[in-house]
């Protein structure tokens, strides 16, 4: 009898602290979401899901990004959720940032289809939505903003028409394959190459954008063909990685080594460009100032573009130095 | 003769092991002898594949120094898959120390010695806190290696800010620091320590991480088979229970052979900056498997006491230059690692002790079945 009582008031007030907590937690949310900073004038919450921190790229964006929005006073930007490159967890941090009702949410989605329908939902509650850099499958956003691999492989391949008058051979190291980025840079390069019959891609392996992988591929490939005339790399990590290789083979100075991304850090392209071991890279622009810029039209009830797609910056020689200090931050 | 064991006037050190009993001995500490078949027909299908292009100082140097740092993974994972655990860890501490490395070097001018020293410290660090959690908190070493796998690589991308740090750090004149220049000693590809003339290969470079794995190897195959602490491992392995009861101090054991495995992910981990001449905040990664693959290749069980670092030195040759000969084939590599996993099942199957005897003892009887049949005929 006393067993059953004790457990019948257990059971109540576990029933009662959870009915507690769960009208509780609709409460401070909605009134936290439209903004009530202490004082005048209202600041904006801007919500950012980004698909994995790990990748240099995003990382730069991440500080691009936390950068050029401390520059409009009335926005706030919540702390980035990483997804770590796994979709399931981004649907549910895009789910968290639509529940805190934030007043503009910025998704880089690690794929297009599990990310269409957080974003759906994210629409159908009225929340301005800007895409950044990836894809989804859906249409109801505010603002798609990104690179265009393509152009930007079309770019590398005239690049290496340039350098190739006379054709030659090209290897190829290519990205994760099923990668959207890598499927668009290589597409644009053999595009790019075209107009010359002569340039002949003679090889091309998967080296999962990493420089180590690059250097064992680059290795295999110097023992095998005697004749290289240029390196193409879908990232700057593994155009020096080959780069590397070829200059324990002694063989550097044989060919040219073109990459992408042009991250202006003291490890990246730019700066691999200016001391002359890449001949050319491509900026894959990261678009946070133009978010930054998007959110603050947005919140403003401005009109923005529905898709702005950014152009690329050829890094060669000529220019490196002067593009590093241009897109290194700190400035 | 025969020896009457309980008699103390009996004195057994007179008694000389035989040539037959000296060979055994040998034998064992040489691992599987599936192994060196595997490795020998790896060899083979590269020499017939792809001729001198396989074949060649450079070229096999390359294979093996590229796997090299994680060879010595596979060297600590043994020591701890020996006393029946697991670290799955290693990899994560490998890119924590070369992280720790790279940033030495460019931030404090360290000189690479000091920088080798300093990052097997860190390791072991790591390596204690793994032993310590397994033994004295009585943790499973899946479980607690598995969470330190997440926190180092958490650690090492806070430590880096998620960005990589080159080694190459160049002066105003142009030319490389002079620590940078002896830190491409420890294994920027082309940087040799010095060239020999090995017969039927011809001109080798002697490269520091290959080097340095061959000395580990023997180094750590000499503490498992001639020093009392490798008896241990071997009796915590085998039953510890036993061990315990028979006076082994398996705890102290236990967190020595993770500081150990710490030691050397942490060793390694300059290896793995210097070949990239960068350090990359997800260095490192799934590095733990391949470690385990070649010390299961080469012959370690993981249920614990059995296996030799020889063993696993063959299992790590096996993996790099089947790497290395499907890669000059131009293999994709969706096959590659199909290829890789059914290598690791095919090794452990033909593990088992007695597995050619009795596939020849199957061959026989099928035989057996046919003759008889043939000779009936024969008589019509």
């Amino acid at each position: 009898m006393k067993k059953l009582l004790l457990r019948t008031l257990t059971c109540g007030l576990f029933l009662s602290v959870l009915i507690a907590l769960t009208s509780c937690g609709q409460g401070p949310a909605t009134s936290s979401g439209s903004g009530n900073s202490g004082g005048g004038s209202k600041t904006f919450v801007v919500g950012y899901s980004q698909s994995n921190n790990a990748e240099p790229y995003r990382a730069q964006l991440n500080l691009q990004l936390q950068h050029y929005i401390q520059q409009y006073p009335d926005l706030k930007l919540l702390p980035i959720t990483d997804a770590h490159q796994d979709s399931t967890t981004q649907v549910s941090q895009v789910q968290n940032f639509i529940s805190q009702h934030v007043d503009v949410l910025i998704v880089s989605p690690n794929e297009p289809d599990p990310l269409t329908a957080p974003v759906q939902q994210a629409c159908a509650q009225h929340i301005p939505v800007i895409i950044l850099d990836r894809t989804v499958n859906t249409d109801c956003y505010t603002a798609f903003i990104g690179g265009d691999n393509v152009l930007i492989g079309e770019k590398a391949g005239e690049a290496a028409a340039k350098l190739l008058p006379n054709g030659g051979n090209v290897v190829e190291l290519r990205g994760i394959l099923s990668d959207q980025p890598q499927i668009d840079r290589d597409k644009g390069f053999r595009q790019g190459i075209a107009s010359n019959p002569n340039i002949k891609i003679i090889a091309d392996r998967e080296a999962k954008w990493l420089k180590p992988n690059a250097t064992t591929v680059m290795q295999q490939w110097l023992s095998q063909y005697p004749k290289i005339d240029l390196v193409y790399a879908e990232n700057d990590p593994m155009a020096l990685g080959a780069y590397l290789a070829a200059t324990a083979a002694g063989r550097a100075n044989q060919m040219k080594f073109i990459g992408t991304d042009g991250l202006a850090i003291p490890d990246g392209g730019i700066r691999a460009v200016q001391q002359g071991q890449l001949a050319a890279t491509f900026v894959y622009p990261t678009g946070a100032k133009e978010a930054a810029d998007y959110a603050e039209k947005i919140v403003h009830q401005q009109h923005v573009e529905h898709k702005l797609v950014l152009g690329t910056v050829a890094v060669t020689p000529d220019n490196a130095a002067d593009l590093y200090n241009q897109y290194h931050l700190g400035g | 003769m025969s020896v009457d064991v309980g008699d103390p006037s009996v004195k057994r050190e007179n008694i000389v092991p035989s040539p037959r009993e000296r060979f055994t001995r040998v034998l064992s500490v040489l691992g599987s002898l599936q192994g060196y078949i595997g490795l020998i027909l790896i060899v083979g299908f590269g020499i017939l594949s792809k001729g001198d292009i396989f074949w060649n100082g450079i070229n096999l140097t390359n294979a093996i120094g590229a796997f090299s740092s994680r060879g010595i993974l596979a060297v600590g994972e043994t020591l701890v898959i020996l006393i029946a655990g697991i670290d799955l860890s290693v990899g994560s501490i490998l890119g924590f120390c070369s992280m720790t490395a790279a940033l030495l070097l460019t931030t404090r001018d360290m000189n690479p010695a000091l920088i080798v020293l300093i990052s097997m410290l860190v390791g072991a660090f790591f390596g204690f806190c793994n032993g310590a959690a397994t033994s004295w908190l009585r943790i499973q070493s899946f479980v607690v290696t598995l969470a330190m796998l997440s926190i180092a690589r958490g650690l090492d991308r806070e430590l880096s800010n998620n960005v990589s740090v080159g080694t190459q750090v160049v002066l105003a004149n142009g030319h490389l620091a002079p620590n940078s220049e002896s830190f491409q000693l420890l294994g920027t590809p082309g940087h040799n320590l010095f060239n020999l003339q090995i017969p039927f290969i011809g001109q080798v470079g002697i490269y520091y991480p290959v080097l340095a794995f061959l000395i580990v190897c023997i180094i750590f195959q000499f503490i498992l088979s001639r020093t009392r602490f490798g008896r241990h491992i071997y009796a915590i392995g085998g039953n510890e229970t036993a061990a315990r009861l028979s006076g082994v101090n398996v705890m102290l054991i236990k967190i020595a052979v993770f500081m150990l495995a710490g030691m050397l992910a942490g060793f390694a981990g300059p290896i793995d900056a210097a070949y990239s001449a960068s350090a990359d905040p997800l260095a490192g990664q799934s590095f733990e498997l391949d470690a385990i693959a070649a010390a299961v290749i080469g012959g370690a069980s993981l249920s614990g006491g059995k296996g030799t670092i020889i063993g696993t030195l063959v299992g790590a040759l096996i993996l790099t230059l089947l790497d290395n000969v499907l890669g000059l084939n131009a293999v994709s590599d969706n096959w590659q690692l199909v290829i890789k996993g059914l290598i690791v099942v095919v090794a452990v199957v033909l593990q088992r002790p007695g597995i050619l005897t009795t596939t020849f003892a199957y061959v026989r009887s099928i035989i057996a079945k046919i003759r008889p049949e043939r000779g009936g005929d024969k008589e019509v």
